[in-house]
């Protein structure tokens, strides 16, 4: 009977330990892909449950605003771009970047050569398909420092509210439409237009290059030691997952698929997908880079007559975490 | 019988001429493409290739069958691909909504037919509630809900299709509750019968085929309410679910096909709710009418 | 318990009821401190609507009178010439019905996104799912209502020697008419959510669904449900015209009288 009971308090404290692990819930910018690679990654591969960490990973969409999700307490960290971030915390949505896996950006225009566009000095006139829903913000900077007007003047260029699929280009609905490259390009390339029918034109060459996916809490939840701890251990298992997608992109793609709960995702796309992606997260460690972070603002803040944002945000983020996590 | 050649000659007419649309809407692909590659374009590759575009304007009918067998009979029912998969999950929401709209219609019309003050007060509302459209709503329902503390889509997805499904049961119960007319109440008063016992021994059978006869057009309401919901609101699973997706990968066969497994579906569910009515309506005793 | 209603109460009770639902939501909202990316208070929509009037009179027309108006009208009077053809044919009507009384319960709106592909993205793709959308309800609808005359009169006009065109003018015609304002009052509201789904899915940089899903983004809820307000009255306005009409058109009909 002793010996029942003993086996039965080690069971109880067992499945307290079990218990004990913090929950997380990630909630991301859009659906489950290989943009994501390395939170998945560090699910399957268990190094969240190294970190003690039980972690839910909520897929995003079209009509998802992930600032939204966390304000509303449905989730604890979000993956969002810095633009719409800095500019919901404007709105009055105190966020905070954390962490930024993304190094560089992987958003184009890319445009069909018999739409007689060589240059960004041939926009205006034509008609460009953007996307919204907060990722509009990037090419509202881009225009407004071309002087481009976008509200459908004379002079300016026409602007669509595009879908999140490159038919506009295909239909030649529009001359130019927004890409990532590690997405839409190839949904073009897919679709039988070969690149040399194509032109585009990187953000980051343009110099105009905003930061893409970086994780964001709320700045409240930081005043909070436990949160703060929980957040260290979350960013230092989701860069050991980043690092290996980036080294096993296949095993990473094929993880990416196996969470893919729309059953719309293809090997070949995702594993394309993982490939390009990790050219863009190979430059970080997880820190954000001063820099970088200066370079959006600046270029969010000098968006002609409607600037994204309309002051230097303070506090929007903090290099506490990832100091943390990473020494 | 010859209901069903009139039908069959219909349907086969409109077949055609949905082929024929589909060589007309493709072929500007086909000749694009030709003009890329610099070759020409003869008669007979122009029909073949329009009628096997993988992202084609208007898919050809034979291939949107090939894709609905494909992802109905050649897929496990478990798997994600499989549109039985997803149609299931509109099911649900629907069913769900449907009873949400069920309880609320009856529950409204209730209130008002028993309350001058009720009716004054809600009809108006009800009427115009049906106006608003709902997909303007949709975004705030699923953020209300999310801070309610819901966490799935389930509970906001439902509320869509219950909003839609509602009206045509509260209408119609209001109109069957107050179908006794004045001698029958006079009777029941003359037996001293109270309120409670006048609602639950006339009212309310009374209404029955009233309410038999609603539920076809709100089942209807609740399965485009769930499918409007499953577009609106970033549902990752679901035939509305599926034809946005479809849309947004460049794959436009899973749109199709969505969209006429939704068709399906829909049938298949009208259908049973109209012979549950006749069944109900046989029980009751009524006329098939 | 049986006296009739003032036209004092009939107004009173609903906006009474109305006033107090967005007085209790304007001390929810600050009594709870409801973040306004979340839920605005009344008085903020309110001055969102006062703010804008440019902006969400842009979007009016381009949604309801370029989107809803235009695919109303086109998909009502598709139905009205295909109704009477059908009518002329008896095979036609039993071949055609059973299709269209199937259509009219699909989830039409699913065909938004194709509608955007074919037909681009400004008010013309809109315009085409609002037409289809209306279209089978409006068929059924006034079929039914051609069907609604009883032998009797058919045969009194037979006795007077009416040609087709004429038991169609002086005798069907007014019978269908309480049918097709039913359909219509139908088709208002369906116009509305086809013209707003459809802008979803790609649409020029105005107009009601992108301001709805743009501000939703950017968390301006206040202007998300300015817009709401204004769909809900240009609905209700939508519906009290048709009934308005209706009453004065079918003046005749028992259903108005009394």
């Amino acid at each position: 009977m002793k010996k029942l009971l003993t086996s039965a308090a080690a069971l109880a404290a067992m499945a307290t330990g079990a218990f004990a692990a913090d929950d997380v819930t990630l909630q991301l910018k859009w659906v489950t892909q290989a943009q994501f690679a390395g939170y998945y990654v560090a699910l399957e591969k268990g190094f969240y449950e190294a970190e003690d960490l039980n972690v839910t990973i909520k897929p995003g969409g079209p009509d998802v605003a992930p600032v939204q999700v966390l304000l509303g307490g449905g989730a604890d960290v979000m993956v969002d771009w810095m633009p719409s971030a800095l500019a919901a915390r404007e709105n009055g949505a105190p966020v905070v970047n954390i962490a930024q896996p993304y190094k560089s950006s992987g958003m184009m225009l890319t445009c069909l050569k018999e739409s007689g566009i060589t240059g960004p000095e041939d926009f205006p006139g034509k008609t460009l398909g953007v996307w919204f829903y907060g990722n509009e913000y990037p090419f509202l900077s881009w225009m407004g420092k071309l002087g481009i007007a976008t509200d459908g003047s004379d002079g300016g260029v026409t602007v669509l509210k595009q879908g999140f699929n490159v038919d506009p280009l295909l239909q030649k609905q529009a001359a130019c439409i927004s890409t990532m490259t590690y997405n839409e390009y190839w949904q073009v390339i897919d679709a039988g237009i070969s690149a040399d029918d194509l032109i585009t034109f990187k953000y980051e060459d343009q110099g105009v290059a905003t930061l893409e996916d970086g994780l964001y809490v709320l700045e409240d939840n930081l005043g909070d030691a436990a949160f703060k701890d929980k957040m260290v251990r979350f960013v230092k298992a989701s860069m050991e997952g980043w690092k290996y997608a980036e080294a096993n992109p296949t095993e990473a793609a094929e993880i990416v698929l196996e969470y893919d709960e729309t059953g719309a995702q293809t090997m070949k796309h995702q594993e394309r997908m993982m490939t390009e992606v990790a050219k863009l997260t190979a430059g970080s460690n997880g820190a954000l880079d001063v820099a970088d972070y200066e370079r959006t603002v600046s270029s969010l803040l000098s968006g002609g007559s409607d600037p994204v944002i309309t002051k230097e945000p303070e506090g929007a983020y903090t290099l506490e975490i990832t100091d943390a996590a990473l020494n | 019988m010859k209901n069903l050649t009139a039908i069959l000659t219909v349907v086969a007419a409109l077949v055609v001429l949905w082929y024929g649309a589909a060589i007309k809407m493709n072929s500007t692909w086909t000749y694009d493409q030709a003009e890329r590659a610099g070759t020409q374009v003869t008669f007979s590759e122009l029909i073949s290739d329009t009628m096997s575009q993988s992202r084609p304007l208007l898919p050809a009918p034979h291939q949107i069958v090939t894709e609905l067998w494909k992802t109905t009979v050649e897929k496990k029912i478990t798997s994600k691909r499989s549109m039985i998969y997803q149609g299931s999950i509109t099911l649900k929401t629907t069913l769900l909504g449907f009873a949400l709209g069920i309880v609320l219609g009856v529950a409204s019309a209730t209130i008002i037919v028993l309350s001058r003050i009720g009716r004054l007060t809600l009809m108006p509302w009800a009427i115009i509630s049906q106006t608003i459209p709902i997909v303007a709503l949709a975004p705030i329902i699923v953020v209300l809900s999310n801070a309610a503390g819901t966490g799935t889509l389930m509970v906001p997805k439902a509320i869509i299709a219950a909003y839609l499904s509602f009206y045509p049961v509260l209408v119609s119960m209001v109109k069957g509750l107050s179908s006794p007319d004045a001698m029958q109440l006079d009777l029941l008063r003359t037996y001293g019968a109270s309120q409670s016992n006048v609602f639950w021994k006339l009212r309310l059978p009374s209404s029955m085929p009233y309410f038999f006869a609603s539920l076809k057009v709100s089942v209807a309401a609740a399965f485009v309410g769930a499918v409007v919901a499953e577009l609106s609101t970033s549902a990752i699973a679901g035939l509305g679910a599926r034809m946005l997706i479809g849309s947004q990968f460049g794959e436009p066969m899973i749109m199709w096909a969505a969209l006429f497994a939704a068709a399906i579906l829909a049938a298949i569910l009208i259908f049973l709710v109209g012979t549950f009515e006749r069944i109900a309506r046989q029980l009751m005793g009524g006329r098939t009418a | 318990m049986n006296r009739p209603d003032t036209t004092f109460e009939k107004i009173a009770w609903p906006i009474g009821f109305g006033l107090a639902v967005l007085v209790l939501w304007e001390i929810v909202v600050r009594g709870f401190g409801v973040s306004p990316a979340i839920l605005p208070a009344p008085t903020a929509i309110a001055a969102a609507i006062r703010e804008n009037p440019g902006t969400l009179w842009e979007d009016w027309v381009q949604t309801v009178l370029k989107g809803a108006v235009n695919g109303l009208w086109m998909g009502t009077l598709a139905a009205l010439v295909v109704a009477l053809i059908i009518d002329r044919f008896d095979f036609l009507k039993r071949g055609l019905l059973p299709v269209a009384n199937f259509f009219a319960a699909l989830p039409i709106v699913g065909l938004a996104p194709i509608m955007v592909m074919w037909f681009g993205f400004d008010w013309h793709s809109k315009a085409a799912v609002v037409a289809v959308m209306v279209f089978f309800p409006m068929l059924v609808n006034i079929l039914g209502g051609l069907a609604a005359v009883d032998p009797m009169q058919r045969d009194l006009m037979r006795t007077y020697a009416a040609s087709h065109a004429q038991t169609l003018q002086k005798l069907r015609g007014p019978a269908a008419l309480p049918f097709l304002f039913n359909g219509l009052k139908i088709a208002t509201s369906l116009a509305l959510i086809g013209a707003i789904v459809a802008e979803y899915f790609g649409s020029p940089i105005r107009g009601m669904g992108f301001r709805i899903t743009t501000e939703m983004g950017r968390l301006a809820t206040d202007m998300v449900w300015a817009e709401i307000v204004v769909s809900a009255v240009t609905g209700t306005a939508l519906y009290g015209l048709v009934a308005g009409i209706e009453k004065r058109v079918t003046f005749w009909h028992p259903s108005q009288r009394g």
